[in-house]
């Protein structure tokens, strides 16, 4: 799946993929019960920068994507409850100072939405200034990180 | 190391003519149209690719583009220059980089992605597009082509440097290979007899700081294009975000960080319309 995606699935046999995350920050829910899962894969923390496009996109923006990940989810079967929450991403230019902490800031917005709806995070990889795909599983709701240093890692 | 990597530069293919003789041929207000479609229908490696790149959304033809010649009458000026720049681009790409990207439509997506995008600044900042600039950034990473044997051969000790912190990616090639791969880049252009102005902006576009010229406007603008699209993603290869980030450029356009995020936006819908562009490369 691209930039500004969004995919859940209810079938053991799938296994999403996002590519690339730069700045952009992807989450992976997934409930063991149900086996239910969903990757989002979004690229700004705030809606209201262009609220047209949050309606054509929602999953563009953290504030927007974030429940539909969770409330597509609910849809298929999945409960809150048992949810399990993992997220990726969020990468910096080097010692970038104030000049365009996109990453960090899609990190903070995260936070929030996730502190707010009493939600927490079981395992993160985010920051620093490497490229990463993702990978969730849904037979087992296995999540795997590539990074562009070179190394695979399980969260 | 430097010796072999300036020899390889020195045997890359000569830059498409083609380019040259269509932009000269365009320079003219009366061009003939039959005269444009002969220049580009004598090179194979372009006649191949300029007809699925012309049908791209990017370009907004309405019309199925099914012909050379439909593609000089509909294109226009500005888009053709575009068209047949991609077209005869996208063979350097094809082949080498490795090193730094797992796929070589990789490297080809991300100058694709750098070009757009420093269109997208150039409207923002100057309410203009920019042909020289637009060459640059499709042209900036060339240099990776030519490196990236080397890079292979030492990716360990290079990697190892930038996670010891401290060192950017640019700065550990310095070290371990004792060249970039901007410099090499700008090696390249000369080697075509591009303009100062292009070779500049590839040279130094991880350090436009470092440029002792008057004018570093493109310069710049590659370098923030360059950075844009590595915060996005767009980007697969083993160099990441691991870049200096340079806060005066902010100052030196007068942006707020909301602009940047607003760029990403534009770029996200036209990548989507440039999709063709990109997989040119596939076929």
């Amino acid at each position: 799946m691209g930039i500004s995606d969004l995919k859940v699935s209810n079938n053991p046999e799938d296994v999403l993929i996002t590519y690339a995350l730069g700045s952009c920050i992807s989450i992976a829910v997934y409930d063991p019960k149900a086996k239910v899962g969903g990757l989002l894969h979004f690229m700004l923390p705030d809606s209201t920068l262009d609220a047209g496009k949050a309606k054509e996109r929602a999953a563009m923006f953290a504030d927007t994507g974030i429940p539909l990940l969770f409330k597509s989810c609910y849809a298929i079967g999945a409960e809150k409850k048992r949810m399990i929450v993992k997220v990726a991403g969020g990468a910096s230019i080097l010692d970038d100072g104030n000049y365009f902490r996109i990453g960090q800031k899609n990190i903070t917005a995260m936070r929030k939405i996730f502190w707010h709806n009493n939600v927490l995070i079981d395992a993160e990889d985010t920051g620093r200034n490497c490229n990463r795909t993702v990978r969730l599983e849904l037979a087992n709701g296995r999540f795997l990180v590539k990074s562009s240093e070179g190394t695979v890692k399980e969260l | 190391m430097i010796d072999s990597i300036l020899k390889s530069i020195e045997k890359l293919p000569a830059f498409p003519a083609t380019v040259q003789k269509v932009t000269d041929l365009l320079r003219d207000e009366d061009y003939a149209v039959a005269d444009l479609v002969n220049v580009i229908r004598y090179d194979q490696a372009i006649a191949a690719n300029i007809l699925k790149i012309s049908n791209s959304a990017y370009f907004g033809v309405r019309q199925r583009i099914k012909t050379i010649q439909d593609a000089v009458v509909y294109l226009g000026q500005k888009q053709l220059i575009r068209a047949v720049q991609m077209a005869s681009v996208t063979k350097f790409y094809r082949k080498g980089g490795r090193g730094y990207i797992a796929h070589s439509q990789d490297l080809w997506e991300h100058s694709v992605a750098v070009a757009l995008m420093s269109q997208i600044l150039s409207r923002r900042i100057r309410q203009r597009e920019d042909a020289a600039l637009y060459t640059a950034a499709l042209l900036h990473d060339i240099g990776k082509i030519v490196m990236g044997e080397y890079v292979y051969e030492a990716f360990d000790q290079i990697i190892g440097r930038v996670k010891q912190g401290g060192c950017s990616f640019l700065e550990a090639e310095e070290e371990v290979i004792g060249i970039n791969h901007a410099q090499v880049g700008g090696r390249v252009a000369a080697h075509w007899n591009f303009p100062a102005e292009i070779g500049d902006a590839i040279a130094y576009h991880h350090r436009p700081d470092l440029l002792a010229k008057e004018d570093k406007t493109n310069t710049w603008l590659v370098y923030l294009s360059d950075q844009t699209c590595l915060m996005y993603g767009i980007d697969g290869g083993v160099d990441g975000l691991a870049y200096k980030g340079l806060e005066e450029v902010m100052r030196f356009f007068d942006l707020r960080a909301v602009d940047l995020e607003k760029s990403f936006i534009a770029l996200h819908d036209e990548l989507e319309k440039a999709k063709d562009v990109i997989q040119v490369q596939a076929g």
